[in-house]
């Protein structure tokens, strides 16, 4: 029953989709240009979002020991910040090695011996779990005795923390607007298509068709049309975004997401978005035509 | 009783009233032509039937069954029981005679073994054999309405509702058209039949429920409606 009821509602289907070319045609490339500006700005959101962790991992905590300090001291402190909550990670930078470092930064083969005696003090460098936990992990390190300054961008660290909090509250709310947006345009298609067989569905209603009967088809279609048009959405942006792969990362300087697992993911879900997008635009569609 | 009307009003949301106060009892078998001019409420009467207005007052039965406190979901079940013909035959023109009957069988599921062996039987049975594969547009004003007339059969209805089935159609085509009715109701389906043509209804000498401004204004039995 369930099954010939099956084979009824896929044959309605398709007769249906090769029957209204034009608007099967519409319908496909409304949803696929919606699924593919959606798809652009997930795209972004997701480089953008990548590149936003790339800078703020790179916040790091310095905290300057005071040159009075013992070296068996140090040890110490620098155990002590390792405990410390959200901690990932602490590395001591001795002031020989901070002088080294300053020299290879400033391309100067003979600061050592232009400055004399080393003016600089032992470090520790911290990492956090979470980079957003770098100052409160600062405010405690500085708390410690023997550390006498603690540097990690005040101010600017906090600014970028904001901005990426407001890219990243935005471009989801851009998202979710362009996917509202996307279903009520393809709900639109489809009643265009439903509407069509407006005296078919009448007469069915008449005859004593149920309304499950009646939008089973309907549902089929949006499916197919849902899912085919996403397809397509999608080859286009794998096209594009892996041209952008091989041609521009050295252009931009961007860290672009290139992980397949990530990207394939990102594909798969496009494809189940528009198939629920087909779904959902015909669901909306269908049942004003039903109230026979 | 297969059909009872108590104190029916219809008032249509943007005011008109369609019917007033109509009370009337239908038989198993029986054929009636509900007559009356243009305007006089004769479609809505035949549209509560299958439930497509409900009345403002009053009740209807069928089969026992109360139309105005009928659930939604058991409307299917209630049109599966009739079977209805329309003044412009409403044909889906982008299919054929066989197709167009075999229609009314699957959208109500019916098995495809049921639907080859019932719809051939239907084509022969109102006269159209040899035009299976013609689609609507290939035929006359009275071929179409025997399509229309096989697929309201295909499901086997108890009762046939026809408005203005005729009304398109020209007078010796309105008769063949009226002898298969006659010929439907004399194997025990029920007929009611809406329309305004006096002449065609003097002849038929069936029971005739007179409408006059969505009121009963006479109701003859068989062969006594003269006017
Ligand atoms: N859907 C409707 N909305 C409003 N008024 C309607 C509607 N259908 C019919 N009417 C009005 O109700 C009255 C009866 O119409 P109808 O039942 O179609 O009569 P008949 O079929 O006898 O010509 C007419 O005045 C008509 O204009
Ligand atoms: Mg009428």
């Amino acid at each position: 029953m369930i099954l010939r009821n099956f084979n009824y509602f896929s044959r309605e289907a398709f007769r249906s989709l090769s029957r209204n070319r034009l608007l099967t045609l519409a319908t496909i490339s409304t949803v696929c240009i919606c699924m593919l500006i959606l798809g652009i700005a997930v795209l972004i959101t997701v480089n953008a979002s990548n590149f936003m962790q790339h800078l703020e991992s790179d916040v790091e905590i310095v905290a300057f020991i005071d040159k009075s300090v013992m070296p068996s001291q140090v040890q110490l402190i620098g155990k002590e910040i390792s405990t410390i909550q959200g901690v990932k990670r602490v590395k001591f930078v001795s002031k020989e090695e901070g002088l080294e470092q300053l020299q290879e930064k400033m391309g100067n083969k003979n600061l050592k011996e232009t400055i004399g005696e080393n003016p600089l003090p032992d470090t520790y460098e911290v990492q956090a779990e979470n980079p957003h936990d770098v100052p409160e992990i600062a405010r405690t390190i500085e708390k410690i005795d023997g550390i006498y300054k603690v540097k990690y961008g005040q101010g600017v660290v906090e600014r970028l923390f904001e901005v990426t909090k407001w890219v990243r509250i935005v471009s989801i709310t851009v998202i979710v607007l362009l996917a509202f947006g996307a279903v009520f345009l393809v709900a639109t298609t489809i009643r265009l298509a439903i509407f069509s067989r407006r005296k078919e569905i009448y007469l069915m209603k008449l005859i004593g068709a149920t309304d499950w009967f009646i939008r089973w088809p309907f549902f089929i279609e949006g499916l197919v049309l849902g899912t085919f048009g996403a397809l397509v959405a999608v080859g286009i942006l794998a096209l594009a975004y892996n041209s952008l792969i091989n041609n521009m990362q050295m252009v931009f300087f961007l860290p672009l997401v290139v992980k397949s697992e990530v990207i394939n993911r990102l594909y798969l879900s496009l494809v189940g978005i528009g198939a629920l997008l087909g779904i959902v635009g015909t669901f909306i569609s269908v049942n004003r035509f039903l109230k026979v | 009783m297969l059909i009872q009307f108590y104190n029916v009003s219809k008032i249509y949301p943007n005011g008109v009233k369609a019917l007033n106060d109509v009370s009337l009892k239908i038989d198993r078998g029986e054929f009636v032509f509900l007559m009356g001019p243009s305007g006089a409420g004769k479609s809505t009467l035949i549209k509560m039937l299958f439930r497509e207005e409900i009345p403002t007052r009053g009740q209807i039965f069928i089969a026992s069954r109360s139309i105005v406190r009928m659930k939604r979901k058991e409307i299917p079940a209630l049109r599966r029981s009739m079977g209805i013909i329309f003044q412009d035959f409403k044909l889906l023109e982008n299919k054929t005679v066989y197709e167009n009957i075999a229609f009314a069988m699957e959208v109500i599921g019916a098995k495809p073994s049921d639907i080859k062996y019932r719809v051939p039987e239907l084509i022969k049975m109102v006269g159209l054999k040899g035009k299976e594969r013609c689609f609507p547009g290939e035929l006359s004003g009275g071929e179409q309405q025997r399509v229309g007339i096989a697929r309201a059969l295909a499901n086997q209805p108890l009762v046939l509702i026809a408005d203005e089935p005729t009304g398109n159609l020209d007078v010796g085509t309105s008769n063949e058209i009226m002898e298969l009715l006659y010929d439907i109701n004399r194997k025990g389906t029920t007929v009611i039949m809406a329309t305004h043509a006096r002449e065609l209804v003097r002849h038929a000498r069936k029971r005739v429920i007179m409408l006059e401004k969505g009121r009963v204004a006479g109701d003859y039995p068989d062969g006594e409606f003269l006017a």
